[in-house]
């Protein structure tokens, strides 16, 4: 595999975000407590930066190019996750300036993690070789094990850190055997040789054990059932911004893998895998809608929600007969998803104290009267997780199911829009909380300019998308995979 | 073994032991196998840890044994990455083992309970 | 109208403005400070005010003459990768909603400013952007803008319940909504499907009515009798609930009793009569032959409902669920009339629409105004209070007797155009249907007789005050309708028939094989 040095060129982002990491990771073990607002804001001006240095090109008309002897691809697809990822990197840290300021933990290595985290993102997004895939994605992995755990002395937090790294490691293992599956069966692991194998070879049992084994191991990593079970105590134990992180950053890199892989590694044998997909869908929604039910915890329910919504999600993969409609109908979703589910975590953030007080469903008791805006925009992030117009998440959640009903998976769909009409009956119990309920004693609320101005800035954005979607909808359409 | 080394070994009067890739596969799934099974069924979060090598480790061993059926090198190659990446999960991990024995005095996993599993 | 053309508010555009006038001011209404109670006041009846006065305009504009549903047409893009557009319309029989839910929509702020009312400001709000979604319900002509107008109605109805309501107000208003949505998230699987059918059948992406209705007059669809019976079911379910028709009433006592008085009017006014108008407007044009598959079945449905809704109606002690019972039966009436299929029937339940929402609008108002005063909606507190409150007395009276159908009052054109219709189409529906009515007469005459004549036995109620001047305001323009549609039902008739023609038109095209 030949490396030419524009290769090189084409990772500039990714390098210099690499850098930067180093670079504040050594600066945290120098500075005091008090300095480390500095590091969260270089690390912010860190990410911003590498958006820049992923437009320029961008913006100069450079087409989908590959390097790295087709490991690495630069393209419309790739660029469109990267900057949701650095746009959820950005609004966590604003969420992370006061909550992991105020705890007991030096906060130096919590953002270069992060970082660290959005490069192992960033190199998923633009894998096209299972390795480069795998490697990326341990980059991540490794890296949210820790975060998961900052909170070292809390017992929730550490707990999650463990329950995460042991599922996390363990889906890493059967990822692995299914990537040695399709080596063996079809002597290459880029996914375009991949799929030229595929076409021309015969049918062998052992590729289509391979394939399944690899969709368990992104199930994990999407948390779809029957591999969900993590993600709910990851999401209640974690530091809330890093809730916030995980719902979002992670899941998005997933599901651009996935489609990837899917779409145009073993394309060729939908038959085969669609199957599998669907069942899993149809669980995932069944399982995280009524699991959410039950919930009292506000993160762990909308651990819970988000479970549902990667059942939704899975819908546009099985698109695959109307594939650009598929696609593009789960890159308009993914980017609703992140709206609101970082929305709704950013007023988690707000209402939450020490020792995880204040993230219980009581506690948003008459919001409504003590700060109405906030509750607004709450109403306003629930309403889009629930799907109602006019809000982005009816329109991602209107094409995923369009798509899904054009390729006929009728009966799916039907079973989404159940399971939606659950979940309202869950996400109005907020709304019901901050309404209808009168608060009992004074409120945990602190304002936070930093916090306020992410999760406005996301509401902003759920509402202009849920009424005029169409620029949305355009840029999809030109990010898809070729 | 491909023919030509054989062919060599042969003609050197060395007796080579031919063993059949297909022994290595069988080797590397049962491996698997007892490791999916190790930390399916282990209740020490260290055993589970362990289990989980084994896997990456059989997973290794098929990797190099494609390979070699193939003539390819990549499989080699991807070895190398999941070593690297197996002992920068072990760090992690075995950190992440400590703090949770220090907070809870036991790296049980039905003992791990309060988060509801 | 061409897509890029400027926007001309009072001209092409009267549709939108007259839709989002009302949430422009429920938008402004967040810079009033929440103590303003006048300024707040002020905001509310003027952008109120202001969305009567363009309907206003409507009328004066409209031609009954014209056939279809294209008057005042909106047709802009709006999402054009998916074929969905932003794209309003009226006929008659919307125009003629349209009024009412503007009218409606004054009377209850009027009402509200002669109350005392708690988180005012949001109350005014909540209304403003109510009325928002019904007019978009209205005149939205893409199944998806109206999907989308059709759930925005959903969340101020919920707050309205949920936060000015009464004691069970919590389990009213999340059975309410959930009902509601059940219902029309499966309209959307509708949508989405009868969308995917069109795009094959046609090779051209569209959610307008003005494309489908030809395509499924013509058969274009071709669809199978699987297909199209769980189309109807996917829009009529959502449609009926909402309606309600009996088994899927049971949301409607409880969202009536516990909803404030506005509530309570909106929601007897209007949007039960959104449920009736998308199934003319909708599941009978665009599924003609399912509708005459299922018209025994549904109009069982109804008979069931009339005679049902009027004797529970007839043992209720609480005045509200009274008068919430007696919608249920009202309501039946109205789509057995639509599924009665001729000209006379669908005419007289589009008559009856607007006569009902006026009549039990009044009602549930002037129980609003005993309860405001009394705290209690129990008959039995009340008795002989006629002499305490003569004028609302007299007002409850005419709407009792408009809704039991005396004639020369509202209430008699509509019952008489539907049972005729009715009469046409059988013989032993229309038996049926007229025991209810006269069910209807007892039980509303009663609940006259026991509060408001009769032996004057409660002490509580001597210091009874009569409805106050913002209270009357609001009350008499409903007063006016019901005697001017009663003494002259030709203007309203006319505005409608043009509609009915339309519909039955359509609907004979495919129904008969």
């Amino acid at each position: 595999m030949p490396f030419a040095p524009s290769d090189m060129a084409l990772i500039v982002p990714e390098l210099f975000l690499t850098a930067a990491g180093l670079v504040l990771l050594v600066a945290a073990t120098a500075v005091s407590r008090a300095q480390e607002k500095q590091i969260a804001l270089w690390s912010i001006a860190s990410l911003v930066v590498t958006g820049f240095l992923l437009a320029v090109p961008a913006s100069a008309g450079a087409g989908a190019r590959s390097a790295f002897g087709g490991m690495f691809a630069a393209d419309g697809y790739s660029l469109f996750f990267k900057v949701l990822i650095l746009a959820a990197g950005v609004v966590t840290i604003l969420f992370s300036l006061r909550f992991v300021g105020d705890s007991p933990y030096p906060g130096g290595e919590y953002y270069g993690l992060l970082l660290f985290a959005t490069v192992g993102m960033m190199f998923m997004v633009s894998g096209t070789h299972l390795i480069s895939i795998y490697v990326a994605l341990e980059l991540m992995a490794l890296s949210q094990y820790v975060l998961a755990g900052y909170f070292k002395r809390e017992t929730k937090s550490i707990e999650a850190a463990a329950k995460y790294f042991v599922l996390g490691a363990f889906s890493s293992g059967v990822l692995l055997y299914g990537i040695s599956l399709v080596f063996g069966a079809t002597g290459s692991l880029s996914l375009a040789a991949v799929s030229r194998s595929i076409v021309l070879g015969p049918k062998s049992p052992l590729l289509v054990l391979g394939i399944i084994l690899v969709a368990c191991g992104l199930f994990f990593k999407i948390a779809s059932a029957p591999f969900h079970v993590w993600a709910p105590d990851v999401y209640e134990g974690a530091p809330t911004p890093i809730s916030a992180f995980f719902a979002v950053g992670p899941k998005l890199a997933a599901y651009a893998i996935f489609a990837r892989i899917f779409f145009s590694g073993f394309g060729h044998n939908s038959s085969e895998w669609t199957v599998i997909i669907a069942a899993s869908s149809a669980l995932t929604m069944v399982v995280g809608n009524v699991g959410a039910l039950m919930q009292q915890n506000v993160k762990r329910m909308l651990g819970y929600s988000s479970i549902g919504h990667a059942g939704y999600a899975l819908l546009g993969l099985l698109a695959y007969g109307s594939k650009d409609f598929g696609l593009s109908s789960i890159l308009i979703y993914l980017t609703a998803y992140a709206l609101m589910n970082l929305g709704a975590f950013g007023l988690v953030v707000l209402l939450e104290t020490k020792g995880y007080a204040g993230e219980s469903v009581d506690d948003f008791n008459g919001l409504a009267k003590k700060n109405p805006l906030a509750a607004g925009v709450m109403v306003l992030f629930l309403l889009s997780l629930a799907g109602i117009p006019p809000t982005a998440g009816f329109v991602g959640k209107y094409l995923l199911f369009s798509a899904a009903m054009q390729a006929g998976w009728f009966w799916l769909t039907l079973l989404a829009v159940l399971m939606s009409a659950v979940s309202l009956f869950y996400y109005f119990r907020i709304v019901r909380a901050m309404y209808l309920v009168e608060g009992t004693g004074e409120l945990r609320w602190r304002e936070e300019p930093a916090v306020t101005v992410a999760i406005l800035a996301c509401a902003a954005l759920t509402l202009f998308l849920g009424v005029y979607p169409q620029p949305l909808i355009a840029l999809a359409k030109a990010c898809l995979l070729s | 073994m491909n023919p030509a080394t054989m062919s060599a070994a042969a003609a050197a009067g060395v007796s080579v032991m031919s063993v059949a890739p297909s022994a290595y596969l069988v080797v590397g799934t049962i491996l698997f196998a007892i490791g999916l099974a190790g930390a399916l069924l282990k209740r020490n979060a260290l055993s589970i840890f362990l289990s989980i090598e084994l896997m990456m480790n059989a997973v290794n061993l098929l990797f190099l044994t494609y390979a070699r059926m193939r003539g390819d090198a990549a499989g080699q190659m991807v070895v190398f990455f999941v070593i690297a990446i197996a002992a920068a999960e072990a760090a992690i991990g075995l950190a992440i083992f400590v703090a949770l024995f220090r907070a809870r005095q036991t790296v049980d996993v039905d003992k791990i309970n309060f988060l509801k599993w | 109208m061409t897509e890029s053309a400027p926007f001309d508010l009072l001209g092409a555009d009267i549709l939108t403005t007259l839709v989002f006038l009302p949430s422009i001011g429920g938008l402004l209404l967040a810079l009033v400070p929440g103590n303003a109670k006048n300024a707040i006041r002020a905001v509310g009846l003027l952008f109120s005010g202001a969305t009567l006065a363009v309907s206003a305009l409507l009328l004066q504009r409209f031609d009954p003459r014209v056939v279809g549903i294209e008057s005042f047409l909106v047709d802009r893009h709006w999402i054009p990768r998916f074929g969905i557009r932003y794209l309003m319309g009226i006929d008659g029989l919307s125009l003629s909603l349209i009024l009412l839910t503007t009218v409606l929509s004054v009377c209850v702020l009027l009402v509200a400013c002669g109350q005392k009312i708690d988180r005012w400001k949001g109350y005014v709000a909540a209304f403003l952007f109510l009325e928002t979604g019904m007019l978009g319900s209205l005149v939205a002509l893409d199944a998806i803008l109206f999907y989308v107008f059709w759930e925005v109605m959903l969340i101020p109805m919920y707050f309205i319940i949920g936060i000015w309501g009464g004691k069970r107000r919590i389990y009213a208003t999340m059975k309410f909504v959930l009902f509601t949505l059940a219902g029309s998230l499966l309209m959307l699987v509708g949508i989405l499907f009868l969308g995917g059918v069109h795009a094959q059948a046609t090779h051209f992406q569209s959610f307008s009515l003005l494309d489908w209705i030809p395509a499924a007059a013509s058969g274009a669809w071709h669809l199978s009798i699987r297909q199209e019976n769980f189309l109807f079911w996917a829009f009529a379910l959502a449609f009926l609930v909402k309606v309600p028709l009996f088994p899927l009433h049971t949301w409607l006592p409880d969202a009536h009793v516990e909803a404030p008085t506005g509530g309570s009017v909106i929601l007897a006014g209007v949007l039960l009569k959104l449920g009736t108008y998308g199934l003319l407007r909708f599941a009978l044009p665009l599924f003609p032959g399912a509708t005459f598959r299922f018209t025994p079945f549904i109009a069982a449905l109804a008979l069931i409902g009339i005679v049902y809704g009027a004797w529970v109606a007839a043992a209720q002690k609480d005045m509200k669920k009274l008068v919430a019972y007696s919608s249920v039966s009202h309501l039946a009436l109205v789509v057995l009339g639509i599924v009665a299929g001729n000209a006379a029937a669908i005419s007289g339940a589009m008559f009856q629409m607007i006569g009902h929402g006026l009549t039990t609008g009044l009602l549930f108002l002037l129980v609003g105004v005993l309860y405001e005063r009394r705290h209690t909606r129990e008959m039995s507190d009340y008795g002989g209070v006629a002499t305490h409150v003569p004028v609302t007395t007299t007002l409850f009276v005419i709407a009792a007797l408009g809704s039991v159908g005396l004639p020369g009052l509202n209430g008699f054109v509509g019952e008489f155009l539907i049972l005729g219709g009715v009469f046409q189409r059988s013989v032993v529906w229309c038996a049926i249907a007229s025991t209810g009515l006269i069910l209807g007469a007892i039980y509303l005459l009663t609940l006259v007789q026991k509060v408001f004549w009769g032996p004057d036995r409660n002490s509580a109620n001597r210091g009874l005050t009569d409805i106050n001047g913002w209270e009357l305001a609001g009350a008499l323009p409903l007063v006016a309708g019901i005697v001017w549609f009663g003494v002259a039902p030709a203007p309203l008739l006319n505005l409608v028939r043009t509609s009915a023609d339309f519909v039955v038109q359509i609907a004979h095209l495919r129904m008969v094989p």
